[in-house]
């Protein structure tokens, strides 16, 4: 076994020496662990997401953003692994400003989307990356597209992802409304969001938030000591 | 995933002049799932003798259990309170019996000696190696960051309350780098004729 651990190259060499007593982040990827979600309205999206990546248990970044521009008004909230959910999205907004400036006006948020999939579903085994891409545009409006982890492709109402949602389910589904505004989306996320960091040990640090409409991106922060509080025993 | 990280906690106790301090998170997980933020670490051995638990969670709960009932033995035939440093003995004995199929606890010991008052501190491993040190000790799974908040806080002879600002410090800052400490925190500072005990307001992520 030994022997057989000393012919294999570079990187795996060392991980398969330093990981003797645990010492998991010495050698593990950047997860953003995460709970993200995002939420259409009338006039467009609201997207929120936590701060915290992770390094097996370390936590590598506790002020993470993870609310990427894709374009002006288009947004992706990134789960998985740090370095794919990167990468992807900087090939992403490459192509979308390449065919924004081809065509002479705003991309669509289902082209962006679109593209997530393309890379998402054609590198489905060597990618760990949950994404949510939202935004505005002139056709359709605020839209919400969410794209897990095998690369398919769907639009709804609001999504959640990442570690983190798995504990919100019930309550989002019980708390969301149709024909909610902009502050009650923006209040609905922040609350979903605390929740799921709350229980989720990858989950943590801020609540980011960024409502996108027409006319612009604003971006709130809500610290942890400003973060709403529920049950706590 | 290693077992002494399944549940996630930490732990630390720091020496003060003519006193001692203990403190913990209060987190109590299943790797990632958080499940309750109430879960006791640091048990009362004695009046002024008090020992925390990192570890697997069934561990924390069976030696403490097991310990009381063997320090109850004791002090039923000695007909007074034990000493520190030989509890500590007790603790490693216990742990060295289970030699090949350990409990998965590193316990902290932090008390006054019943007779000199006298501060003490120590930790073991898993299988009972006992470490006295003048000034601080640390387990659990944040035992890395708590080395580095302690090393830069922690002074010689610091009063109680000095002691009580230092440690809640050293364990706030250190879970706060930890996905799997925090969710709460509870302070001990035992001094001669009195046990103060505190719950911090902690981020609870």
């Amino acid at each position: 076994m030994a022997a057989g651990m000393m012919y294999q190259s570079g990187p795996s060499r060392f991980q398969s020496t330093a990981n003797m007593g645990g010492d998991d982040w010495l050698t593990a990827e950047h997860m953003t662990g995460t709970s993200i979600m995002a939420v259409e309205f009338a006039d467009g999206v609201v997207i929120g997401a936590d701060s915290r990546t992770t390094t097996g248990a370390y936590i590598a970044n506790r002020v993470t953003d993870k609310l990427t521009p894709i374009h002006d008004r288009i947004f992706c909230c990134r789960s998985g692994s740090a370095a794919a959910t990167q990468a992807v999205a900087d090939v992403v907004a490459y192509h979308l400003n390449f065919h924004s400036i081809e065509m002479g006006e705003p991309p669509l948020v289902q082209t962006a989307a679109n593209l997530f999939k393309e890379i998402c579903y054609n590198n489905r085994d060597d990618l760990t990356a949950g994404i949510i891409c939202a935004g505005w545009d002139e056709r359709e409006g605020g839209q919400v597209y969410t794209i897990p982890l095998g690369g398919m492709l769907v639009r709804q109402p609001f999504s959640i992802g990442g570690s983190g949602s798995t504990y919100i389910y019930g309550y989002v589904d019980a708390a969301f409304k149709k024909g909610m505004t902009k502050e009650e989306c923006l209040k609905f996320t922040a609350h979903s969001l605390a929740l799921a960091m709350n229980r989720d040990g990858s989950s943590g640090g801020v609540v980011r938030l960024a409502a996108i409409t027409k006319d612009s991106v604003e971006r709130h922060v809500i610290l942890g000591n400003e973060l709403p509080r529920f049950y706590e025993g | 995933m290693s077992i002494m990280s399944y549940n996630g906690s930490a732990i630390v106790a720091m020496k003060g002049k003519d006193c001692v301090a203990i403190a913990a998170d209060r987190r109590f997980g299943i790797q990632a799932q958080t499940v309750s933020m109430d879960f006791q670490k640091i048990f009362e051995m004695a009046p002024q003798l008090f020992l925390g638990l990192p570890g697997l969670g069934t561990d924390v709960q069976t030696v403490s259990n097991r310990l009381k009932f063997r320090l109850n033995l004791y002090t039923l035939r000695e007909n007074r309170q034990i000493k520190p440093k030989t509890f500590m003995s007790m603790v490693s004995n216990l742990l060295y019996e289970r030699r090949f199929g350990p409990y998965f606890v590193e316990p902290i010991i932090a008390g006054l000696d019943p007779t000199t008052s006298e501060p003490f501190v120590c930790s073991l491993d898993l299988i009972g190696c006992p470490m006295e040190p003048e000034d601080f000790v640390v387990a659990g799974t944040s035992s890395e960051q708590l080395y580095g908040m302690c090393e830069s806080l922690w002074q010689p002879n610091m009063e109680p309350d000095e002691l009580f600002e230092c440690i809640s410090q050293s364990l706030l800052n250190a879970v706060d780098r930890d996905a799997l400490a925090g969710w709460g925190a509870v302070v001990h500072i035992i001094e001669k004729d009195k046990v103060t005990t505190r719950t911090l307001k902690a981020r609870m992520d």
